[in-house]
């Protein structure tokens, strides 16, 4: 027994130095490799993917690119593609021959495929950016497994709860004290009184409603629990996440009857129609006020999800965060790695900003000072949280969150009485996944 | 006799009125079907402004083609539909020759297995094809591998062509070997007897009289694969190299779809369809018959 422990250390010992001597290496190799960097890059080819985006998608990908190819020397050819179809297809690309970079989803999406060797590790690249990056955003880019970052974050948005300013006016509300859970259910209870939706969910594509479940299991329970939760470290039938449905089935009264019909544009029309009193979304549709008209513009709001737990307040927010990241089956990896530091760096944000990004970015050296008042209130709520959550689809497992979680809320809305027995079977199913 | 012409004018009533709830029926049916063409047509023509603001239902503010002139715009049309073309032509024509050869052998012939390799080709129209999206992804990775180019095969039309031709050989052999067992065995003795070696006896005597059968299944084939979709999103990771199908889903953005301006794209990608159709017609319907009165 000794002496096969002894051979066992023995070989880790060996191993250690290996690994030691091959860092070594590396990092002697490193400088000269800065050095030669520069002349590798140029006249070498990076192929670029941008996901979706139209022609607005194009033009900000030429701009940023272009300026790119100016600094480095290096050509870019880039295309655009279908945002569900890469997504889908995601493995299969990266297994096959993919582009060198391309915009993509920090959390499980980028942590899964960097952990599988597929997506190149990029701790040199988020090294040089640090200073220009908050920490919390260098966190959710590294993978908790291998502690290495497989994304350089770029942009995020907020899921909060939007409504009309015109409307709460109307029920006799202040619009910018929808603070706590009474608060809450007073603006939904008029809504309702008026013969309105209280509050608009879809469950259509199963994804909608996890905005909702994320934020109430946040507010009830915190975000450490609601982070354990989705990683196996906390159970489904746990008294808290029952708890957290308890607060969800006081909204379905409120709630249209035809979520399972709807998804997150039925919502948005509910409210651009001025059908509903609140929503829990994503800011991205904000865009379509716009469209409609300055002032359905002007009358949109958005604020933190109301407080329902003091112990928490109002610290956690859902704030999915994109960024770019380098395949590891690339053509030209160190070219891919180059481009992708550069859409991350201030000067590539310039670019894509001077040729019309309204995304927010987060890096600090992102300039706001034009920002409208609704703009900057979604700063003003993202900055008031303390915590961040990625959305369950992306600080969960890809085969738990869409398979699993998805159709369980689904359940649940149409059938509330039977929470108990969704959640054994949500456990049972966590229960049964490979683990790792 | 008076009483017979009666008799033929209650028949002739009793008809008339037969044809006038058939006539109904059919035309329920009809407009059943071609519902949500002209819906997409009608959706088409109005601006998104107007949908989002309004809803689906309500009467439009705005009758426009400026979802027609962004839809081409965007799309990239010409690109897209070279590389239908590049695609779907030599897809056709492969198929049908292999599908001829071996329905030929199949049917002309006769040896120990002929049976047995119609079925297998027939049976092969049984599996749904999108189960062999991964053995074929690795297949088309590692037969790249074993030349040292990774491309050869994925991402490479080449491949999707090779896909194309696996998928629909099994089908035109059945089609086309149900019509050649139609064609007198007489015609295939003389020509051995006047010493055609098989070859010959396939290109120059079986080969023409397929032609009918060959024009219908053309047709049918060409709107296959030009519709198809599946493949060539799953075995081109350049967007550039797919076909127009895959340009319609340009249109669609990550969170918001202008589905006023899909539906103009809708239009325009199945147009070439369309217009193949109504100048083919005749050799479409023989082409969905074909082989359904002996089999």
């Amino acid at each position: 027994m000794s002496e096969e422990k002894n051979v066992v250390s023995r070989r880790s010992v060996l191993k250690g130095a290996a690994i030691g001597g091959a860092a070594l290496a590396t990092g002697s190799a490193l400088s000269a490799e800065s050095a030669s960097a520069a002349t590798r890059l140029k006249g070498s080819t990076v192929k670029w993917t941008t996901r979706g985006g139209g022609a607005t998608g194009d033009k900000i990908a030429k701009a940023v690119n272009d300026a790119f190819t100016k600094k480095t020397g290096a050509k870019v050819v880039a295309q655009q593609v279908n945002s569900d179809d890469f997504q889908n297809n995601f493995a299969q690309i990266l297994q096959g021959s993919p582009d060198d970079a391309f915009g993509w989803m920090a959390g499980y999406r980028s942590n899964h495929f960097g952990e599988l060797g597929l997506l190149a590790d990029l701790t040199r690249e988020i090294g040089h950016l640090k200073s220009t990056l908050p920490t919390a955003a260098i966190k959710g880019s590294t993978s908790p497994v291998t502690k290495k970052p497989y994304i350089l974050p770029t942009t995020y948005y907020p899921w909060a709860l939007h409504y009309r300013k015109s409307m709460v006016k109307d029920l006799g509300m202040n619009p910018e004290s929808i603070n706590n859970w009474d608060d809450f259910v007073k603006l939904m209870t008029l809504t309702q009184k008026k013969g309105l939706v209280g509050y608009s969910l879809g469950a259509k594509g199963g994804w909608e409603a996890m905005g909702t479940f994320d934020i109430l299991n946040a507010r009830v329970n915190g975000y450490k629990y609601h982070i354990d939760l989705l990683n196996g470290r906390a159970k489904w039938t746990d008294a808290r996440t029952k708890e957290t449905f308890k607060y969800f089935a006081q909204l379905i009264p409120f709630m249209n009857t035809n979520f399972m019909d709807i998804s997150w544009d039925g919502m948005r029309d509910l409210l651009l129609q001025k059908k509903t009193g609140a929503m829990m979304m994503g800011s991205w549709f904000a865009n379509d006020f716009k469209a409609k008209s300055q002032a359905d513009y002007d009358d949109l709001w958005v604020v933190p999800f109301p407080q329902i737990n003091p112990k928490f307040g109002r610290d956690t927010i859902d704030a999915p965060l994109d960024g770019i990241s380098v395949a590891a089956n690339g053509k030209n990896v160190s070219g891919g790695k180059a481009l992708a530091e550069f859409w991350a760096s201030p000067e590539g944000i310039t670019e894509a900003v001077k040729a019309g990004d309204t995304n927010i970015y987060v890096s600090k050296s992102f300039d706001t000072s034009s920002y409208d008042a609704f703009n900057k209130q979604k700063l003003a709520v993202l900055a008031s949280a303390s915590n961040i959550m990625f959305f369950l689809d992306r600080d969960a497992r890809g085969d738990f969150a869409g398979p699993v979680v998805g159709p369980a809320i689904q359940s649940f809305l149409q059938k509330p009485s039977d929470i108990n027995k969704i959640l054994e079977n949500v456990q049972a199913q966590w229960d049964a996944l490979p683990k790792n | 006799m008076s009483t017979g012409v009666v008799q033929n004018e209650q028949y002739r009533n009793s008809q008339k009125r037969k044809d006038f709830y058939i006539s109904i029926f059919i035309g329920f049916f009809a407009f059943v079907w071609i519902f949500p063409i002209l819906w997409t047509v009608w959706t088409s023509l109005r601006p998104y402004n107007d949908i989002i603001s309004y809803g689906i239902f309500s009467w439009p503010r705005h009758i426009t083609l400026v979802n027609y002139f962004n839809a081409i715009r965007e799309m990239h049309i010409g690109v897209y539909l070279m590389n239908s073309l590049m695609v779907t032509v030599p897809s056709v024509i492969l198929t049908l020759f292999f599908g001829s050869l071996v329905a030929f052998v199949v049917t002309r012939y006769k040896f120990k297995f002929n049976l047995g390799l119609l079925l297998l080709f027939t049976a092969g129209n049984m599996l749904p094809i999108v189960l062999t999206y991964i053995p074929v992804f690795w297949m088309f990775i590692w037969v790249g591998e074993l030349f040292g180019n990774r491309n050869l095969l994925y991402n490479n039309y080449g491949g999707l062509i090779l896909v194309h031709v696996g998928f629909q050989v099994g089908f035109a052999t059945f089609v086309l070997s149900s019509y050649m067992k139609t064609i007198p065995k007489e015609i295939s003795e003389s020509a051995t007897i006047d010493g055609a070696n098989v070859f010959r006896h396939y290109w120059n005597v079986i080969l023409p009289l397929l032609r009918p059968a060959l024009a219908a299944l053309s047709v049918l084939m060409t709107t296959w694969i030009y519709n198809e979709f599946f493949w060539a999103l799953v075995l081109m990771s350049d967007d550039s190299k797919r076909p127009i199908t895959s340009a319609l889903r340009r249109l669609q953005g990550q969170y918001v779809t202008d589905f006023n301006l899909l539906a103009a794209g809708a239009i325009i990608a199945a147009s070439p369809t369309v217009i193949m159709f109504f100048v083919l017609r005749k050799q479409f319907i023989a082409g969905l018959t074909l082989g359904s009165t002996k089999g």
